[in-house]
């Protein structure tokens, strides 16, 4: 991508018109709370946007076709919508963010106000934290890079051969352990409990020989020594498949027909791809919190503390709502709507625990005595912190919490333009009331909906209860900041799957129409099923935990005792698609040497069930069939399995499926 | 290495993972494709995972105004999480295609089908200036090639050129006269004039006239210089350049031929075409069409529709059509050849492609069809008989045509039951075709 140099001078113009904007969206983030890595800016054109994407954002990637496939799909997705705005960091310290030329200046502060969010996000969020606290990550990928590039061009290696080595293993590339902090194959292999260890936990337990020929039989403890010794391995099901393969498992030689020990080059490349995916997990087991963070905070910052200029709004406010208002799901949608919630709900609870605290009020008669409009009225922010202005700006008290007393003299110096930059007068306290989330025109209907069992639920847990005389009094003590203060900590300690669970709720669900849908047999089409929130919980927590993949564990490294590998799918209630099981079981061949199986289950239907349901107006139900797939080298088959070898994987408690009852037949 | 590499690399592996052509043209999804642009579908494009099965994995969706009631249907499932950069909303990933531009179409058909149809150069559209090699006598002064006019000067001047001194000395032998010193000098090739030996003589005097006694002696004493040296020595002072040296270069015509294609599709869209039949049509002509836009220059496509009349429709209304009523099949080649009137055969290379279930009115194959089949020039003419359900009794249009004309080169019959039967059929009409 070579550049005249007439554009490195205009790049050099923007970035220059770019630099005060950038400080100041700093300075605003931290005003909010926000705490971002350090952030680099370039400026970048459509193409090298475009290149970066397909990196995720880095500059040096190891060769890889899929790169290719990444750029050729963006360029696609991006010519359909104009090419615009793109917000692009990556999580790094100090991170690198991307800001395309071409771009309007609305689009630009767009893109470095969510930029700083994002940022802030990788930086504070506990599960960026198991891989590392400082992923030094530029330089990681880039070593990488090295090191691959240099076994392709060995001349002793064959190009391809290490191609496909990197397909196979990036089959598994969802196949790790991303709840556990990350360490090296080597120091992971420590960990896993061995052979020894039964004899270890036994002694643990402090028994006498007496007791534990009592509890534990002989023949029991027998076959867990055996079935832990030599005759079978993992000891308990492996859930980090790459590290088990790389610590166990063999190359297969086509020639010799054979398995063979792994070149050098082989175990590397399982390494660092394992590194990567370890890397990038916390990313993928954060999409709808990180971007919903980046969202909100944009647009508090862009909309709401005018950092778009009056003239810049209305291209920022289009381009919102092409971003957000796409029909059809949309996870990021979901991250933003979510975090308003949970800071409504976080301010209603803060409102009604304070209320409940007034002599008199009581969960029962919290709706019969307390006016809800005229509590919301006495709720709305200091007329003086939420409209400051030139001429009113001698009413602020440097003394004030919520005043930036630093600030407060630069402004009265005219050093500050108040008029434009109000937050820069206040402190976190100042503008989170400034910012008051009930008093929003959008969400004054939030506090009324107030149901009595919502009251009673939060009366539950509270003790101190008579501390105001009057609900003024209470009111008066209510904390502004209860919202954000709720988010910052969610934002430290969650990832999507917790997210959801916790915070999803009918009111959410029926707010912003959201439903499930469910494959029909008999109409073969889509329908929807439920707009129930526990039923919307699960389809949503079948799509974003282990990345949204079914979880595939490592049963026995020497099944049948002839060295072959048998991983067993944790069925859940929804099947795999065999399809894909079956290629990727091919690829798991070339890392293992010898014949690999896969026991799952599927549901099976047959034509005539379909039409016996859908003369009923029914849908059919299913046989759940175990089932084993298997690939020795050669063939790939699937055959039916006894029940009893599978029962252990299938879910007792979890039911995935959301088609109401009466539906089926 | 870098990007430009990655992508390179997802060029080819695409190109090693688009679906089989064969299996594309009896399966596939042909609408995706424009008539300048054919798309396969690319089979796997990622690399597989464990992934859930699709159906039975379900989904989570979004109301416009709030949800949509139970037991409705969503339609296309919609769009998942997006890719961990993915624009939101914006997930089209679903379907990739494998772009083929008609040329290539051709090649990997001929490829596949060991196919080499040679197309051939009809209309001269352009006499082309080539080289320019060709000379002739006349021309701009800027065209005229002056190392040639140069040469054949310094020719002529060699050929003319003489030792003058030498000649002189001749005529200085006492012995000598002008008379003996021509006859000398044409003896020895020595291009002198009669004329300029006299004048040379009168040009001396007496004395000089002997100045010496025998040839022998003259030569002792002057040396005779060859024109070579003596140019080299003295160099030329002027070329003799003539009028008739000149030569002016000129390009060489090139007549370039335009290989010219017309396609006439014919369909039967009579009540007895059903939608198997109408789609297995499709399936054939399709790939046809996009065959000879690969091959030829310039393609032109004309499509007949008929019953028991015929008439000539878009290509967009062409596969949809259906109408009721019976059929004659030769309506649609009294229509062909009329249409064909704007394509001479002087100039075009002519297809004519008929398609349908074989049901015609009787007598009307044998004795309207196939004399017209007769009559209308092509390279090729076909009939394909789509028949999903096996023969029907009366359908005998395909029976007769194949009878009449057998193993002719410049007519096939095709018989289509099944999707399966299409690449056979596309292989049995274009190997028919006579490569003379």
């Amino acid at each position: 991508m070579s550049k005249p140099s007439t554009d490195r001078a205009d790049k050099q113009r923007i970035a220059e018109e770019l630099e005060p904007v950038v400080r100041e969206a700093h300075a605003l983030a931290k005003k909010l709370g926000l705490d971002p890595y350090p952030v680099n800016y370039w400026v970048v054109d459509y193409d090298e946007m475009n290149a970066l994407v397909a990196y995720n954002g880095f500059q040096k990637r190891y060769p890889h076709w899929r790169w290719g496939m990444t750029y050729d799909q963006q360029r696609k997705q991006r010519q359909f919508l104009g090419g615009k705005a793109y917000e692009l960091v990556n999580n790094d310290s100090p991170a690198h963010a991307f800001l395309q030329e071409s771009n309007a200046m609305a689009d630009q502060k767009a893109v470095i106000t969510h930029v700083a969010a994002h940022s802030d996000f990788f930086a504070n969020n506990q599960w960026y934290g198991l891989f590392a606290d400082e992923p030094n990550a530029a330089r990681m990928l880039a070593s990488h890079a090295d090191t691959i590039e240099s076994y392709m061009d060995d001349p002793e290696i064959d190009r391809e051969a290490v191609e496909k080595w990197i397909d196979n293993v990036l089959c598994l590339e969802d196949c790790i352990d991303q709840h556990q902090p990350f360490s090296t194959v080597d120091d992971w292999l420590d960990e896993t409990p061995s052979e020894a260890d039964i004899n270890e936990k036994l002694e643990e337990l402090e028994l006498s020989e007496e007791v534990l020929g009592q509890v534990f039989d002989e023949e029991w403890l027998d076959q867990q020594r055996e079935t832990e010794g030599v005759a079978s391995f993992p000891v308990e099901p492996e859930n980090d498949l790459i590290s088990f393969l790389r610590t166990h498992g063999m190359g297969y030689d086509e020639g010799a027909e054979k398995a063979v020990e792994f070149e050098d080059w082989q175990r590397e490349i399982m390494e660092l791809l394992r590194r990567e995916a370890y890397y990038f997990a916390p990313q993928k087991m954060t999409k709808v919190l990180n971007e919903g963070w980046a969202a909100y905070w944009e647009s508090i910052m862009m909309g709401e503390e005018g950092f778009a200029a009056e003239s810049e709004f209305i291209h920022y406010a289009d381009h919102q709502a092409k971003v957000l208002g796409s029909p059809g799901f949309n996870p990021y949608k979901l991250g933003k709507e979510l975090w308003e919630y949970v800071e409504n709900v976080t301010n209603r609870r803060e409102v009604v625990e304070h209320v409940l605290r007034t002599e008199g009020v009581t969960w029962r008669n919290f709706h019969d005595t307390v006016d809800l409009d005229d509590v919301l009225e006495s709720l709305d922010p200091d007329p003086i912190v939420d409209r400051v202005a030139s001429e009113t700006i001698d009413q602020l008290d440097p003394e004030d919490p919520r005043v930036d007393a630093a600030g407060l003299e630069r402004a009265k110096a005219g050093e500050i333009d108040v008029d434009r930059f109000p937050w820069k007068v206040f402190t976190y306290d100042g503008i989170a009331e400034r910012h008051y989330s009930l008093a929003k025109p959008q969400n004054r209907g939030f506090l009324s909906q107030l149901t009595q069992n919502d009251v009673e639920r939060i009366a539950r847990y509270m003790f101190d209860d008579a501390r105001y005389t009057s609900i003024e009094e209470a009111l008066e003590n209510v904390d502004y900041r209860a919202g954000w203060n709720r988010m910052y900590e969610i934002r430290e300690s969650h990832n999507d799957v917790t997210f959801l669970d916790e915070f999803l709720t009918q009111e959410f669900v029926e707010e912003h129409g959201y439903f499930t849908y469910e494959y029909m047999e008999t109409t073969e089409d889509y329908r929807v099923t439920s707009t129930d929130v526990a039923d919307v919980k699960k389809k949503l927590m079948l799509q974003f935990s282990n990345f949204g993949k079914p979880t595939v564990v490592v049963e026995d490294g020497n099944y049948n005792n002839r060295n072959e590998l048998l991983l067993a799918h944790q069925y859940n209630g929804v099947m795999l698609d065999i399809e894909q099981a079956h290629q990727v079981l091919k690829r798991v061949f070339k890392l293992w040497g010898h014949p690999v199986n896969l026991k799952t289950i599927v549901k099976e239907l047959s034509e005539n069930d379909i039409e016996v349901a859908r003369r009923r107006d029914s849908e059919p139900t299913p046989e759940e069939t175990g089932k084993l797939l298997r690939y020795d080298g050669e063939n790939l088959s699937i055959t039916d399995i006894p029940w009893k070898e599978v029962e252990h994987l299938a879910a007792t408690d979890v039911d995935y499926d959301t088609k109401p009852d009466d539906w089926l037949a | 290495m870098g990007l430009r590499d990655d992508i390179e690399r997802y060029r080819e592996v695409g190109e090693d993972r688009r679906q089989d052509l064969a299996e594309f043209i009896q399966y596939g999804d042909l609408g995706q494709s424009l008539p300048d642009e054919i798309h396969i579908p690319i089979k796997i494009v990622d690399l597989p995972a464990f992934e859930y099965d699709q159906r039975d994995q379900g989904g989570v969706g979004q109301g416009q105004d709030g949800a949509p009631d139970v037991g409705e249907p969503v339609g296309q499932p919609q769009p998942g999480d997006g890719d961990e950069e993915g624009e939101p909303g914006e997930e089209g990933g679903e379907h990739e295609y494998y772009e083929m531009d008609p040329e290539e179409f051709a090649q990997e058909l001929d490829d596949e089908l060991g196919l080499d149809l040679e197309p051939k150069g009809k209309r001269v559209v352009e006499e082309k200036e080539g080289e320019y090699t060709d000379i002739t006598r006349t021309g701009p002064a800027s065209t005229l090639d002056f190392d040639r006019l140069f040469k054949s000067g310094l020719k002529r001047k060699l050929a003319m050129d003489f030792d003058e001194e030498y000649v002189r000395a001749m005529l200085k032998v006492d012995e000598m006269d002008p008379e003996s010193v021509f006859r000398w000098a044409r003896e020895e090739n020595i291009p002198v004039s009669r004329a300029w030996i006299e004048d040379a003589y009168a040009g001396l005097t007496n004395g000089e006239r002997s100045e010496y006694e025998s040839v022998e002696a003259m030569e002792s004493v002057i040396d005779r210089t060859p024109t070579a040296d003596r140019i080299r020595k003295e160099g030329i002072e002027d070329i003799p350049f003539r009028r008739e040296d000149e030569r002016y270069r000129y390009p060489e015509t090139i007549e370039e031929k335009e290989r010219n294609v017309v396609v006439v599709n014919i369909r039967d869209v009579s009540g007895s075409m059903r939608e198997k039949k109408r789609e297995l049509v499709e399936r054939t002509f399709t790939p046809l069409d996009w065959y000879l836009t690969g091959k030829y220059d310039n393609a032109e496509f004309v499509y007949i529709a008929h019953d028991a009349d015929a008439w000539e429709v878009s290509r967009e209304e062409f596969f949809g059509i259906r109408s009721g009523g019976g059929t004659r099949i030769s309506s649609a080649y009294e229509l062909a050849a009329q249409l064909l009137e704007e394509y001479p055969w002087s100039d075009w290379n002519r297809y004519v492609f008929a398609a349908g279930d074989s049901e015609n009115s009787s007598n009307d194959t044998s004795e309207r069809v196939i004399p017209m089949m007769e009559q209308i020039d092509a390279n090729l003419h076909a009939y394909v008989e789509t028949q999903p359900s096996g023969n029907a009794i009366n359908a005998t249009h395909a029976e007769e045509v194949d009878r009449h004309f057998g193993e002719s080169e410049s007519v096939a019959v095709a018989y289509v039951t099944s999707p399966g039967d299409i690449v056979n059929a596309i292989y049995t009409i274009l190997s028919t075709e006579s490569n003379e």
